[in-house]
C-alpha cells in the first residue's frame, strides 16, 4: 500500500480492501491528515519518502519538466489561451530570468527546505510528484500556479486546501490571505521564519511587479490574481515598479545560503514538489545571471525542433497572438497543448470558412433569385397548390368545388339552373382578380414580391405546358421509374386502350342511324361541350371595344368570331336542323334528344347562347312534334291508372321545369303572326286531343292563346292577323269541344289539375259568347264536382281548389261564388 | 381530382362510410385530401355490437384507400354541376392524352 514509504490508506480503508492499489487512497490531504496527526517532522518525512530518483534526472531537461509531465495547473485555463499569450508575452522575459536564478537557487533548496514556512506544503508535495514531480514554472507565474497547482489535488479539493491550512498558518501552506496578513502584520519583522522568508519574498517581489500588474490586468485567462496582494506589496513600499529587468545584482540576494528559493513561501508551497534533489547542480548554471541570462536565452530552441512543426502550421494560419516561437516555448507543457488544441480548432474552422468561402461571389442576386424562383416554382408545382396563381387552371382542376361554393354561397334562385350562375361567378371572378392586378401594378412597394409572383406564375405554366412524361426507363435500369405528385397520384393500373377503334366509329354510327341511342347521347355531349367551351368563351370576353382603339375592336371582333363558330357547333349538334321524316318509326334526333333529362335540362343553357330565330326554330319543333315528345307521348292517360307512372311524371316535371320557362319566354315576346303559325302547326300537325290530354301539351296550348290575347289587349294585332287567328282558335275549339272532359287527369281527387284550369281560362278569354256558353256546358259538371269536392277538404286545399276554378270562371265572366 | 374537388364540398356534412371491412362509420366529413384520405368527427359505428372497441372513438382519420364507399347527403350534390364537371375533367383528360 505504502507508495513513498508512507501507509496511505486511511481508517476506512484498513480493514482489508487494501487490494485496490495505489488508486485506491484518492484523498490528496491524506498525507496531509497522517503527517499532522503523527505530529512528525514533515522534511524528515518528505526525505524519507523521497526516493532519489530526481537525482539522476538530467538537469539541463528541466526547464522542460512541465512539458514531460504536464502542469496540471492549466487544467482550469484550457481554452483561454489568448490570455495566457498576452501573459506569455509579458513574462517571457522574467521567465528566462526566473530560470537562471532558479538554478541559481537550486543548491540552496536543500537548506531551505527545513524551513518551517515551507514544511506544511510538503504534503501537497508530495501529491503533486505522483503526478509531475518536478516544478515546472519559473517564478513569475507563482501566483497563477498557486491555485493552478491546488487543481491537482482533485478538483473537489481544491477549496478546502487553503481552509485546511488556515488552523497551522506556521506549518502549513498559507493562503493568499493569510500571506497578505503576515506582511501586514510583520512589516520588516522577521519574527518567524516564516515571515522572514516571507520577507525575503516580498524583497524579491518588485523585481516582478511589472509581471504581476501585466497578470493582474488579464481578464480571466489566468487564475485570477487577487488585486489586494499586488496592493499590499505596493504597500511594503518594496517595489520599485520601474525595474523592468532583475538588476544584475539581484542573483546574488538569493545566492545568499539563507535564501529559500526566489519564489518564497508562496512558489514553495505550490511548486514544493520541487525537492532539492532535482534541483540542478548549480555548478555550470551558476555562473551569474549577465552570463547565465545570455546562455539561458538560447536554449530553450534545443527542442525547439519538435514543437516548430506544429507552431509553424498553426501560426500561419492566422495566429498573430504568438509571432515568435521563443514565445510558445516558454509556455507551459498545457498551454502549448492547449494552445495547439485551440490553434488546431481555429484552424480547422478557418479552413472550412476556407473552403466554404471559395465559392463567394460565383453567383449574381440574378442568378439567386433565378434558383429561388425555380425551388419555388417546383414548390408550387409539388403541393398542387394553384390556387394563387391560376383562376383559369383552379377552375379546370377544382371545378366542381370553385363552382360549387360559389353557387351554394348565394341562394340559387333556379336550382335546376346552374348556369346562368356560374357563368355570372365566373365574370366576376376573373373580374375581381384583373382590378386586384391592377391596383397591384400601381403599388410599387410589393412590386418586388408581385413580380415573384408573376415569375412563379409563369414558371409554373412553362412547366405544366411542357410534355409530361408519366414515365421515366432510364438507360441500362430494369425498370421504369413513374413519377407522381399530390395532383397525379402514381397510377396503380395502366391499362391501355386501343386508340384505333374510338375515333372513327361514333361517325359512323350517327350516319347509320340518327336515332340510335348511342349517336342521341353523342350528340348530347357534344352540345354539353359546345355550352361548356361557349360558356367559357363569355368568361373570357374581352371588353368592349372603346372607339378608335382598333386593338380592342379586332379583339372584340376575333372573340365574336370564335363564339359564333361555336354557336353553330352547339347549332349543329342539336341536330334541329336535321330534314323531318314524316311518318318516321324514328323520331326526329332533336326530339330524341330531348327525351333525355340531359337534353331538357340543356335547354335552359342553350337558349342563352342561341339568338331568337334560333329559339323559334326549337320551338317550332317542338310543337311540331308535340304528340312524339316523350312527356306527350307517354303522358296519354292509360284507363284503369290515375297517372302516368313515375319515371314519366318525373320527366314532365323536369320538362316544365326547364324546358317550358324558356319556350314561355320566347313566346312572351314573340311577334303574333308566329304565335298563330304555331297554332296552325298545332292544329295541322298534331293530334290535338290526345296532346290536350296531357300537361306539357295544356301547356304550351296555354301560352299561345294567352300570348294571343294579350297582343290583342294590347292591340298590336292587325286586323288581318287578327281574323288568322280566329280562325285557327275556331278549328282548335271545334276540336277540342268533344273532349274537352277528358282533359282532366284522372278523377277529381287527384289534385293537380291547375294548368287545366288554366288553359281553359285561356281558351275562355279568347273565346266567342257563343263559345265560352259550349264551354261551360262541356266543364260544368266538372265545376259542381270541384266546388263540390273542396268543401269536403281542409280549408286551405279547398279554397286553392276553388281559386282555381275560379280562374276560369272568372274568364269568361263568372265566379265560383256564384254557384252558391 | 374530380373527386377531390368532389368531397370537398361535402365537408362539414355528414356521410357514411363503408370500409373494406365493412365496417361502417357515419360522422361528419372534417376534411379531405387529395388520396381521399377522410378525417371524420362525431362518428358513430352503424352496427355497433360487432365492433365495440369502436365505441370509444370520437374522431377519425381514414386512409383513403380502405374506403369501399361513401354515402353522401342527395342534397348537397349538384348533378348538374357534377356532370359538368366530369364532362370538364374528362375533356382535360382527352386533351392530355392527345398531348
Amino acid at each position: 500500500m505504502a507508495f513513498f514509504g508512507f501507509d496511505t490508506t486511511l481508517p476506512r480503508d484498513r480493514d482489508g480492501t487494501g487490494a485496490k492499489g495505489f488508486f485506491e487512497n484518492p484523498d490528496p490531504f491524506a498525507d496531509i491528515a497522517r503527517a499532522n496527526a503523527l505530529g512528525d517532522d514533515d522534511v524528515i518525512d518528505f526525505e524519507d519518502t523521497y526516493d532519489g530518483l530526481g537525482d539522476q534526472l538530467s538537469d539541463d531537461q528541466d526547464e522542460f519538466n512541465d512539458d514531460t509531465f504536464g502542469g496540471t495547473g492549466a487544467d482550469t485555463s484550457v481554452g483561454r489561451d489568448f490570455d495566457f499569450f498576452g501573459k506569455t508575452a509579458q513574462v517571457s522575459d522574467a521567465i528566462g530570468e526566473e530560470q537562471v536564478r532558479f538554478s541559481l537557487q537550486n543548491p540552496n533548496a536543500t537548506r531551505v527546505a527545513p524551513q518551517p514556512a515551507q514544511v506544511p506544503v510538503q504534503p501537497a508535495a508530495t501529491q503533486t510528484t505522483k503526478r509531475s514531480g518536478y516544478e515546472k514554472y519559473s517564478d513569475p507565474d507563482y501566483i497563477p500556479d498557486l491555485q493552478a497547482k491546488s487543481s491537482v489535488w482533485g478538483v473537489s479539493q481544491k477549496k478546502p486546501e487553503p481552509a485546511a491550512a488556515a488552523p497551522a498558518p506556521s506549518r502549513k501552506m498559507m493562503s493568499l490571505e493569510e500571506v497578505e496578513a503576515q506582511m501586514r502584520f510583520h512589516g520588516h519583522n522577521t519574527a518567524t521564519p516564516a515571515a522572514e522568508a516571507f520577507m525575503r519574498s516580498m524583497v524579491e517581489q518588485p523585481q516582478y511587479q511589472p509581471q504581476l500588474q501585466h497578470l493582474q490586468t488579464l481578464p480571466d485567462g489566468f487564475p485570477p490574481v487577487p488585486p489586494e496582494f499586488i496592493q499590499a506589496q505596493m504597500k511594503q513600499g518594496h517595489l520599485p515598479p520601474q525595474i523592468p529587468h532583475p538588476p544584475p545584482g539581484m542573483p546574488e540576494l538569493y545566492g545568499g545560503p539563507k535564501h529559500m528559493p526566489p519564489g518564497g513561501p508562496l512558489h514553495m508551497m505550490q511548486n514544493a514538489n520541487l525537492p532539492p534533489q532535482n534541483m540542478p547542480p548549480p555548478g555550470p548554471r551558476h555562473a551569474g545571471p549577465p552570463q547565465a541570462q545570455r546562455p539561458q536565452q538560447p536554449q530553450p530552441p534545443q527542442p525547439l525542433p519538435h514543437q516548430q512543426g506544429p507552431l509553424g502550421r498553426v501560426s500561419n494560419n492566422g495566429m498573430p497572438v504568438i509571432t515568435n516561437p521563443q514565445q510558445l516555448m516558454h509556455l507551459t507543457e498545457e498551454q502549448r497543448q492547449a494552445y495547439l488544441v485551440e490553434d488546431a480548432k481555429r484552424a480547422k474552422r478557418n479552413h472550412k470558412i476556407f473552403l466554404l468561402s471559395r465559392g463567394n461571389g460565383l453567383m449574381t442576386p440574378q442568378d439567386k433569385n433565378f434558383i429561388t424562383r425555380i425551388q419555388l416554382q417546383q414548390l408550387v408545382a409539388a403541393a398542387g397548390n394553384v390556387a394563387d396563381s391560376d383562376p383559369e387552371a383552379v377552375l379546370a382542376e377544382d371545378f366542381y368545388y370553385q363552382v360549387y361554393s360559389q353557387i351554394r354561397g348565394a341562394p340559387r334562385q333556379h336550382p335546376h339552373q346552374p348556369l346562368g350562375h356560374f357563368a355570372q361567378t365566373y365574370l366576376l371572378q376573373t373580374g375581381n382578380r384583373l382590378g386586384g392586378h391592377r391596383r397591384g401594378n400601381f403599388q410599387s412597394a410589393d412590386n418586388h414580391m408581385q413580380r415573384m409572383q408573376q415569375q412563379v406564375q409563369r414558371a409554373v405554366e412553362a412547366a405544366k405546358a411542357k410534355p409530361k412524361n408519366k414515365q421515366l426507363i432510364i438507360e441500362g435500369s430494369l425498370g421504369k421509374i413513374s413519377f407522381s405528385n399530390a395532383k397525379a397520384p402514381k397510377p396503380m393500373l395502366n391499362i391501355k386502350r386501343p386508340d384505333s377503334s374510338e375515333g372513327p366509329k361514333p361517325k359512323k354510327q350517327s350516319d347509320l342511324s340518327l336515332s340510335d341511342r348511342k349517336s342521341i347521347l353523342t350528340n348530347l355531349e357534344g352540345v354539353y361541350s359546345a355550352l361548356m367551351a361557349m360558356e367559357d368563351m363569355e368568361r373570357t370576353m374581352p371588353p368592349p371595344p372603346e372607339e378608335g382603339d382598333a386593338e380592342a375592336i379586332q379583339e372584340h371582333m376575333e372573340w365574336r368570331q370564335k363564339l359564333h363558330s361555336l354557336n353553330q357547333k352547339l347549332w349543329r349538334s342539336l341536330k334541329v336542323m336535321e330534314p323531318i321524316v314524316p311518318n318516321s318509326t324514328t323520331p326526329h334526333p332533336f326530339i330524341a334528344f330531348l327525351s333525355y333529362p340531359k337534353g331538357k335540362k340543356a335547354i335552359p343553357r342553350i337558349f342563352r347562347h342561341i339568338d331568337q330565330e334560333q329559339r323559334v326554330t326549337i320551338l317550332t319543333m317542338i310543337v311540331v312534334h308535340l304528340d312524339s315528345l316523350d312527356v306527350v307521348r307517354l303522358a296519354q292517360p292509360v284507363p284503369g291508372e290515375a297517372q302516368p307512372s313515375l319515371g314519366v311524371r318525373e320527366a314532365i316535371d323536369l320538362f316544365s321545369l326547364a324546358v317550358m320557362p324558356c319556350l314561355l319566354g320566347y313566346v312572351n315576346e314573340a311577334p303574333f303572326n308566329i304565335i298563330i303559325g304555331l297554332l296552325g302547326l298545332v292544329i295541322n300537325q298534331t293530334h290535338v286531343q290526345s296532346v290536350a290530354r296531357t300537361k306539357v301539351g295544356l301547356g304550351i296550348l296555354t301560352m299561345l292563346l294567352s300570348r294571343a290575347e294579350i297582343v290583342k289587349e294590347a292591340g298590336q294585332a292587325s286586323e288581318h292577323d287578327w281574323q288568322q287567328w280566329v280562325e285557327k282558335f275556331n278549328v282548335l275549339f271545334d276540336t277540342l269541344e268533344l273532349g274537352l272532359n277528358d282533359i282532366f287527369p284522372g278523377s277529381i281527387s287527384s289534385g293537380d289539375d291547375m294548368y287545366v284550369w288554366q288553359f281553359l281560362a285561356a281558351v275562355g278569354i279568347g273565346a266567342s259568347p257563343e263559345q265560352q256558353q259550349r264551354l261551360v256546358i262541356a266543364v260544368k259538371d266538372r265545376v259542381m264536382e270541384t266546388v263540390g269536392y273542396s268543401k269536403t277538404l281542409p280549408a286551405d286545399m279547398g279554397s286553392q281548389r276553388l281559386n282555381n276554378v275560379n280562374l276560369f270562371m272568372r274568364a269568361i265572366g263568372l265566379d265560383v261564388e256564384l254557384l252558391g | 381530382m374530380l373527386f377531390f374537388s368532389f368531397f370537398k364540398t361535402l365537408t362539414n356534412q355528414t356521410v357514411t362510410i363503408e370500409l373494406k371491412n365493412d365496417i361502417r362509420i357515419r360522422g361528419i366529413l372534417k376534411s379531405v385530401d387529395q388520396y381521399l384520405n377522410i378525417k371524420l368527427d362525431d362518428i358513430e359505428v352503424l352496427d355497433l355490437a360487432k365492433y365495440p372497441h369502436l365505441s370509444s372513438v370520437k374522431n377519425m382519420f381514414i386512409r383513403g384507400s380502405v374506403v369501399r364507399y361513401v354515402m353522401l347527403p342527395r342534397s348537397e350534390v349538384d348533378v348538374g354541376l357534377l356532370e359538368d364537371a366530369t364532362r370538364r375533367a374528362e375533356a382535360a383528360n382527352q386533351a392530355g392524352k392527345a398531348r
